[in-house]
C-alpha cells in the first residue's frame, strides 16, 4: 500500500504517495523529475546517488522514500541561488572538476558536507572523505584542488 | 594554420554538469515509459529448451514478455535473444512492466531449463582454442637476435577488466509512427542504428540513434550492446516507450570487457647497447566467435626505431561473452609488457632507462617503412626527467629508504598511440538572429568534444559562443563515426576547419566589396540574409570518397596510423614514485610526472584531464583492477563494484601533466594526433619499474598485488 509523505524538497513543501519499497533516487526521479542524483553502483559504495537529509549526506540508492515524512530534503537541483552557483559548484567549474559530469553532483553535494566539517582540509582530508564517491573519469586531482577552491571562499564569506 | 597554442577555456558543458542538469540517455522524460529487465541464462554454455513465462505474466503490472520466439530469425549469433547460449548472462528473456519494481519482479518469475553442454572457462583450460592471426614483421630479428651481445626474454600478464563507467548501461527505444528512436549513451550512433536494422530487418532510414551526453565509455559503448534490439524490439510490439537500465552484474556479464593477454617479449642489443631486434609473441582471450583482433603489434615497432622486429598474435577462443575495446586496448597491455621489458634490458646493460630510451629516438615506422610524420618521445623524457629530478635517481634498486622502512623507487615508461582519424559529414549554419549551428559526428563521453568544437570553432570564426549549438552523437545531425581510438579530435578538427573556410567564402561571396561592422551575425542582418548554411565532407590522409560511404552505412570508415606517405603516433612519456609500506607492501603511488606529445593540444584543459584520467586508469590497473572468471560456473566473480575495485580520490597522489604542444603539420591542419588513449599508455609499466627499483622484485603481470612482494 502507498503511503503519503509531506516533507520538505529543496526548501519547498511537496507530498507524493510512495510505496515501501521506493528509493529516494527513484522517488526523486519518478515523482519530481529530478535526475540529478543517480544510481550507479545501487550498493552505497559510489556516491552518485548523495543528497542531503536533514542536513546528513545519504545514498539515495539505499534509502526509502517511505521515511521521508517531515524531513528536509536538499539536491543538487537545490543548491544554487536562482542563477548564483553555490560556492562548490563554481569551484568545480573553475578547476574543471569533472569530465563526463556522472558523478559531479554527488561530490558537489558530498564536498558540502566536507566543507562544514573541514573547513580548512588538508589534500589527506579531502582525500578520504571522499573515499566514498568514485569517478571512473578520474577527476581526482581537480576534485582536491575544487574541494580547496571552494573551502578557501567560503572560509572567507564566514 | 598549423594553429598556435590555444587559449586555457573553462568546458562549455560545465555549468549543466554541476546543476545536475546534464541529461543521459536513461534521463529523458517519455510519457507512456515503460520499464524492462533482462532475464540472464543461469548456464554458461547450452541450449535453451523451455522458458515459461505464464509467472511473470502473473505479477501486476507486467505488460509482455519477449522471448527469442518473438525475434526474426537471423544468420550467426543474434544480437537478440537466443536459445544458444555462449555464456552466462547472456538475456534469454525480456520482462515489461508500468514499473521498474514490476518488472524486476517479472524478470524473477520467468523460468528457463536448459540442455546444458560442457564449457571451457580459462584460457589455459583444455579445450581452448588457439588461433593465429597474420604476423607483424620487419627486417630479421630473428638472424638480429642471433647476433646480439646481450638479451632478455620475459612473458608478461595483463587481466581482464570492465570499463565500469558511472552511467550504467541502458536502452530507451520510442516507436512512433513507423520511425524507431532509440535513446542510449553510445560511442557510435550510426553502427548501432545499421545493426539495429538489420537485427530488427528494419530500413535504417526509419532508425535513429541518440546518444547526445554519455557517462564516460572508455570503449565499452563502441559495439552494438546486447539489450539495444531487444528493447527496440519491445518498445515496437506493445507500441509505447520502454527503458532498460542494466543492473551492474548484468552489464559485467554482457558488456564487452579488456581479455586477458599474455605477451612473451625478446630483447636483444649489440655489443654498443643498443637494441637491435625485437622479438613479441602475444595472445588473448576471444569468444568462440568474437572478432576483436589481437592487435598488441601497434605500438612496440614504432617506439624506437628497431629495423627488425618479429611478432606474432592469437586469438585464444573459450566460452564467454565478446571481448572488445577498454581504453588504450592493445598499447596499454603491449606497452606494460614491451616497455617492462626494456627496462629490464636497460638494468642489464647496466644503463639509466631514460638514458636508454632517448639514444633510441624513432624516424621511421619498421613495419610500413615510412617516415613517421612527427615523434617528439625524446622531449617528453627529457622534460619529464627534469621535472620529475630524474638525475638525483640512484641507479641501485633498493637504495632510497625512508627511516621507517618505506622502500621509495623511481620508475619510467613511454607509451604510444596510433593517430587516427575519421572522415566527417558536417554542416555548419550561422543565423542573423546570433545563433549558430554545427552538426558533425561526435559523441560527448566526457572527453570535452564539444568543448574542442567551440575552440576550434571561436578561432574561425567571429559566431557568438553563447548561443553556439552543437549537435553531435545524433544521426539525425550528422552520419556518426565510431568516436573512439583518440581520433575525435583530429577528425572534427579537420570538420571545423573546412566548415569554416567555406563559410568564409560564403560570407565574402555575400557581402562583396562592401565593409560591414560586426561579428558575421551581424553582418548577416545588414545584409538582410537570415542565416547561411555550408556542408562539408573531410577525408583521412589517403582515403576516397569510398569512406563518406561507409561513414554513411555506419560501417567501420577510419583511417591510420599507416597513411600512404607516413605512419602517425601520439607519445607520451611517465616518470612515477612509488612507496611500498614495510609492514603491509601495499603500493602507493603519491607522484606522477606524464609528458604527452599529442601534437598541437586544442584545449588544454580539457587534455590535461584526459591524460590525468588515464594515469589513474594505469593505477588502477597496475595495482587493482581485474574481473576473474569463475572457473566451475562460468561468468563473473566480482561482478560489482564493491569487488571490482577501481581507484578512488584517497589512491591518488601528484600528477603532473605536461605537453611538448609541437603540431604536426603532416598529419592534418590543426597539427593535433589524439591523447586519450596514449595517456593511458606505459603508465602501468612504470609503476611496476618502480616498484622494481623500490624492491628489487620484477612483478611480470597486472596487477602487482601485495603478495607479489611479499
Ligand atoms: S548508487 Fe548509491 S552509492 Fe552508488
Ligand atoms: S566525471 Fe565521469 S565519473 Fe566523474
Amino acid at each position: 500500500m502507498p503511503r503519503k509523505i509531506r516533507f520538505k524538497l529543496n526548501g519547498r513543501a511537496v507530498s507524493t504517495d510512495v510505496m515501501p519499497h521506493e528509493t529516494i533516487v527513484d522517488m526523486l526521479t519518478q515523482h519530481f523529475d529530478l535526475t540529478g542524483a543517480r544510481e550507479s553502483c545501487g550498493q552505497g559504495l559510489c556516491g552518485c546517488c548523495t543528497v542531503h537529509v536533514d542536513e546528513k549526506p545519504v545514498s539515495g540508492c539505499l534509502s526509502l522514500a517511505w521515511f521521508l515524512d517531515g524531513a528536509n530534503v536538499r539536491t543538487i537541483e537545490g543548491l544554487a541561488d536562482g542563477d548564483n552557483l553555490d560556492p562548490v559548484q563554481q569551484a568545480f567549474i573553475e578547476t574543471g572538476a569533472f569530465q563526463c559530469g556522472f558523478c559531479t553532483p554527488g561530490f558537489i553535494m558530498m564536498t558540502k558536507k566536507l566543507i562544514e566539517q573541514h573547513p580548512k582540509p588538508t589534500d589527506d582530508e579531502i582525500r578520504h572523505y571522499l573515499t566514498g564517491n568514485l569517478c571512473r573519469c578520474s577527476a581526482y586531482p581537480e576534485i582536491i584542488e575544487a574541494v580547496k577552491l571552494a573551502a578557501s571562499r567560503v572560509g572567507l564569506r564566514n | 594554420m598549423p594553429a598556435a597554442p590555444f587559449p586555457e577555456r573553462e568546458r562549455i558543458d560545465a555549468r549543466d554538469k554541476v546543476l545536475g542538469a546534464t541529461a543521459y540517455a536513461a534521463d529523458i522524460p517519455l510519457p507512456g515509459l515503460l520499464y524492462a529487465m533482462m532475464v540472464p541464462a543461469t548456464t554458461p554454455k547450452g541450449r535453451v529448451e523451455t522458458v515459461a513465462v505464464e509467472g511473470a505474466m502473473q505479477v501486476r503490472g507486467v505488460v509482455r514478455v519477449l522471448t527469442a520466439f518473438d525475434f526474426p530469425a537471423l544468420p550467426g549469433p543474434p544480437p537478440t535473444p537466443a536459445t544458444e547460449i555462449a555464456y552466462r548472462g547472456q538475456p534469454v528473456a525480456l520482462v515489461v512492466a508500468e514499473t521498474l519494481e514490476a518488472a524486476i519482479e517479472g524478470a524473477e518469475a520467468v523460468r528457463a531449463t536448459y540442455a546444458g553442454q560442457a564449457f571451457v572457462p580459462l584460457i589455459d583450460s583444455p579445450g581452448a582454442a588457439r588461433e593465429l592471426v597474420q604476423p607483424k614483421k620487419a627486417g630479421n630479428a630473428q638472424a638480429a637476435m642471433a647476433g646480439a651481445a646481450t638479451t632478455i626474454e620475459a612473458s608478461y600478464v595483463s587481466p581482464a577488466q570492465h570499463h565500469n563507467p558511472m552511467e550504467m548501461l541502458s536502452t530507451t527505444a520510442v516507436w512512433r509512427d513507423g520511425k524507431l528512436t532509440i535513446y542510449e549513451g553510445t560511442q557510435s550512433a550510426s553502427l548501432v542504428r545499421a545493426n539495429v536494422a538489420i537485427a530488427l530487418h528494419l530500413d535504417p532510414a526509419v532508425v535513429e540513434v541518440k546518444s547526445a551526453q554519455v557517462g564516460g565509455a572508455f570503449g565499452q559503448k563502441i559495439p552494438l550492446q546486447r539489450q539495444t534490439p531487444i528493447v527496440a524490439l519491445a518498445a515496437i510490439l506493445i507500441g509505447r516507450p520502454v527503458k532498460l537500465v542494466l543492473p551492474r552484474a548484468q552489464i559485467f556479464h554482457n558488456a564487452v570487457f579488456r581479455p586477458k593477454s599474455r605477451h612473451q617479449v625478446a630483447l636483444g642489443a649489440d655489443a654498443g647497447g643498443k637494441l637491435t631486434a625485437i622479438r613479441y609473441d602475444a595472445d588473448h582471450q576471444q569468444s568462440r566467435k568474437g572478432t576483436l583482433e589481437p592487435g598488441y603489434h601497434e605500438s612496440p615497432p614504432r617506439m624506437y626505431g628497431v629495423a627488425d622486429y618479429d611478432g606474432t598474435a592469437a586469438h585464444v577462443r573459450i566460452d564467454t561473452q565478446d571481448p572488445g575495446a577498454m581504453r588504450a586496448p592493445y598499447p596499454h597491455p603491449a606497452q606494460f609488457a614491451f616497455e617492462s621489458a626494456v627496462d629490464e634490458l636497460a638494468h642489464k646493460l647496466g644503463r639509466d632507462p631514460v638514458a636508454f630510451r632517448l639514444a633510441h629516438q624513432a624516424t621511421t615506422d619498421p613495419i610500413s617503412g615510412n617516415p613517421l610524420s612527427s615523434c617528439f618521445l625524446n622531449d617528453c623524457l627529457t622534460e619529464g626527467a627534469r621535472r620529475f629530478g630524474w638525475e638525483r635517481r640512484p641507479i641501485a634498486q633498493g637504495a632510497m629508504v625512508e627511516p621507517d622502512g618505506t622502500l621509495v623507487g623511481w620508475g619510467v615508461a613511454a607509451g604510444g598511440y596510433p593517430a587516427n582519424v575519421s572522415p566527417t559529414i558536417a554542416t555548419l549554419r550561422v543565423s542573423a538572429d546570433g545563433r549558430t549551428r554545427f552538426a558533425v559526428a561526435g559523441h560527448e563521453m566526457g572527453q570535452g568534444i564539444r568543448t574542442v568544437i567551440a575552440q576550434l570553432l571561436q578561432r574561425e570564426l567571429d559566431v557568438d559562443p553563447a548561443r553556439l549549438e552543437i549537435a553531435i552523437g545524433d544521426t539525425a545531425a550528422a552520419p556518426q563515426h565510431t568516436t573512439a581510438s583518440s581520433r575525435g579530435t583530429v577528425s572534427v578538427g579537420a570538420a571545423v576547419t573546412a566548415a569554416a573556410a567555406k563559410m568564409r567564402a560564403a560570407m565574402a561571396e555575400l557581402i562583396g566589396q562592401r565593409s560591414i561592422a560586426g561579428n558575421i551575425h551581424r553582418q548577416l542582418a545588414t545584409v538582410r540574409r537570415p542565416f547561411l548554411q555550408v556542408e562539408v565532407s573531410t577525408l583521412g590522409p589517403g582515403q576516397d570518397a569510398g569512406a563518406l560511404d561507409r561513414l554513411r552505412a555506419g560501417a567501420r570508415a577510419a583511417a591510420g596510423p599507416e597513411y600512404p606517405q607516413f605512419t602517425s603516433f601520439s607519445y607520451i612519456a611517465h616518470f612515477v614514485e612509488v612507496r611500498v609500506e614495510p609492514s603491509t607492501r601495499r603500493v602507493r603511488v603519491p607522484r606522477v610526472v606524464s609528458i604527452a606529445d599529442c601534437g598541437r593540444v586544442v584545449s588544454p584543459r580539457t587534455a590535461a584531464s584526459q591524460v590525468r584520467g588515464g594515469v589513474v586508469w594505469a593505477i588502477g590497473a597496475a595495482l587493482r583492477e581485474e574481473t576473474e572468471v569463475d572457473p566451475r560456473f562460468g561468468g563473473w566473480l566480482n561482478a560489482d563494484l564493491a569487488d571490482y575495485v577501481v581507484p578512488v580520490n584517497a589512491d591518488i597522489g601528484d600528477i603532473d601533466v605536461g605537453f611538448v604542444d609541437r603540431p604536426d603539420p603532416l598529419f592534418n591542419a590543426v597539427g593535433s594526433k589524439g591523447l586519450g588513449e596514449v595517456a593511458m599508455v606505459g603508465a602501468a609499466a612504470a609503476i611496476a619499474n618502480a616498484v622494481f627499483h623500490a624492491t628489487g622484485t620484477r612483478v611480470r603481470k597486472m596487477p602487482l598485488r601485495i603478495e607479489d612482494l611479499l
